[in-house]
């Protein structure tokens, strides 16, 4: 996707722990966190795994990028001043193939297109020289 | 309704032992209010709560304030205290979101009961309409949302909502309809309410046609934002005797909390919610020896009209899908199968948290409310608060009569 100079909507601020998950978007590669003493993927990363384990010991895992809408809502209104005048998107819940949960945008398809259960594959955005965003589109 | 829970029995024998109670309410004019500040506020409806116990002001040694939207303190409770000129030798600031002003009634509670203070004051008010600055609306946008993996993709509150309503209506096929009539309610109860900031009528077909903030939510399926106060001295029976109070006491017959999640990124399902939410109202209606049935009204939070369908099922009024035809059915109503917010809620009175919602609940109980919305034979009421988006919650059950 073009990228965007100009880009004035919020944008992460990384923490240490979650800085390889934001080099893999930018790698467009999404890399979900992994406990290597439980096997459980977890979402969204943290420096110890949020299960029993507590574990440190983590693995970032390549994600297919399939995932199912589990839940989504059309926004008329964003949350600052840089969504005015933007026509109305997508904020979704999505459940990867690999069983976590993420927020995302849906993208490429009318909102009101949009269902819960629908099949989506990830995209990024390089929305700036830093950051890329991972979305998600409807399978076609 | 006995409980197996020794821990359940234990607060129960506490909670007669003790027989706390709510002794004086008191809330300021809600509504847009500019030139005043959030202390303002606070001091003024603590001064309206202490004169309707008819108390003096150094007979409260506790105190328990939340936190302001407006002008963040790094300690809240104290530095109210300064303000207001007082010296509890009880202190503290609750702070989970909505839940919070649910949970000030259990904060007081434990800290009598564990002899930290007689007489408690909560209070909460604050500037929000008003007073709240443009950057500082972001701020608190951004705080209800995971600030790294949430906002960028641009959720708003009322969108976070939305991501519930709209699983919702796809698992029990509800409809906009269901949503709307808890509105429709909430206006309807407003309207008896001197003190509420909108009262005209409105239909389901007027919350469904109002601007659409984040589908399937509009306008009036949101809260307003009001400014104002609101507080409450919560005691004993026995320090309210020797203190004299004339009013009709809110006896406390049980109390509890829940948590879901705190980023909708966590939740697993809806029943993730729903759990949160039993969890909290059975801590407290085990502890008050009681079940749904018995309840006279109850008080559900209600940010988003979403909301109060969750908490009507997740609380057992209505099995889990049926809160919509029940709020359509007007079942929600004064005089009705079970009245909800008899003040207007968040929806159409004010908002401050619950705290008007535990004040309505204790004006009910001492048969003080005005004209027809005095519900008829009050004597058991539930307030639930909700913080976050639906995930922390809190309980409490009041009588008319001591728990026995």
């Amino acid at each position: 996707m073009a990228e965007d100079k100009s880009y004035n909507k919020p944008l992460p601020e990384f923490r240490p722990e979650t800085k390889p998950y934001w080099e893999g978007t930018k790698n467009h590669e999404l890399l979900i966190p992994r406990s290597k003493e439980s096997g459980e993927f977890f979402f969204y990363p943290r420096a110890l795994s949020p299960g029993e384990d507590m574990s440190e010991n983590l693995e970032w895992v390549k994600a297919s990028g399939k995932a199912k809408v589990w839940t989504y809502a059309i926004h008329h209104m964003g949350p600052t001043k840089a969504y005015k005048g933007e026509p109305p998107y997508v904020v979704a819940l999505v459940e990867l193939d690999e069983g976590v949960k993420m927020m995302t945008n849906i993208v490429d398809c009318d909102p009101h297109d949009v269902k819960v259960g629908m099949e989506v594959e990830v995209v990024f955005d390089d929305v700036t020289d830093e950051v890329t965003l991972p979305k998600f589109k409807p399978v076609k | 309704m006995a409980s197996n829970n020794p821990h359940i029995e234990e607060a129960r024998e506490i909670l007669k032992k003790n027989k706390i109670v709510i002794a004086g309410v008191g809330e300021t004019e809600q509504g847009k209010i500019p030139d005043k500040s959030s202390f303002h506020f606070l001091s003024q409806a603590s001064k309206l709560a202490i004169e309707d116990a008819g108390i003096k002001k150094s007979d409260v040694d506790g105190l328990v304030t939340a936190f302001s939207l407006v002008e963040h303190t790094f300690m809240h409770c104290t530095t109210f205290a300064d303000y207001f000129g007082m010296r509890p030798r009880f202190f503290s600031s609750v702070a989970v979101g909505g839940a919070t002003a649910v949970w000030m009634v259990a904060e007081a509670a434990m800290a009598i009961a564990t002899g930290q203070a007689e007489v408690v004051l909560c209070v909460r008010g604050d500037n929000t309409l008003s007073g709240i600055s443009s950057s500082g609306m972001v701020a608190l946008i951004r705080e209800m949302c995971h600030a790294e993996f949430e906002f960028p993709y641009g959720l708003t509150t009322p969108g976070g909502y939305a991501l519930a309503a709209q699983r919702y209506l796809h698992d029990f096929g509800a409809t906009r309809e269901h949503l709307a009539a808890v509105a429709v309610t909430m206006r309807k109860h407003a309207a008896l309410k001197e003190n509420a900031m909108n009262k005209e009528p409105l239909t389901v077909e007027d919350v469904i046609n109002s601007r659409i903030i984040a589908e399937p939510l509009t306008k009036y399926d949101c809260s307003i934002i009001s400014d104002g106060g609101a507080a409450f001295i919560i005691t004993t029976e026995e320090k309210a005797k020797e203190l004299g109070i004339e009013n009709n006491l809110a006896y406390l017959w049980g109390m509890g909390q829940g948590y879901s999640h705190q980023y909708l990124t966590t939740l697993h399902d809806l029943d993730q919610i729903y759990n949160a939410i039993n969890a909290s109202g059975q801590k407290a209606f085990q502890t008050a020896g009681i079940g749904p049935s018995d309840v006279d009204m109850a008080f559900l939070y209600d940010c988003f009209t979403i909301t109060v369908l969750l908490e009507l099922e997740g609380l057992g009024f209505v099995p889990k899908g049926e809160g919509g035809p029940f709020a359509l059915e007007g079942r929600m109503e004064i005089g009705k199968d079970l009245p909800v917010n008899t003040h207007g809620g968040l929806l159409s009175q004010a908002h401050l948290g619950a705290m008007h919602h535990v004040i309505e609940a204790t004006i009910q109980l001492r048969g003080d409310a005005a004209g027809e919305r005095q519900v008829k034979d009050a004597e058991v009421a539930l307030v639930h608060g909700n913080g976050g988006i639906v995930s922390a919650h809190s309980t409490v059950v009041l009588g008319k009569e001591p728990l026995s």
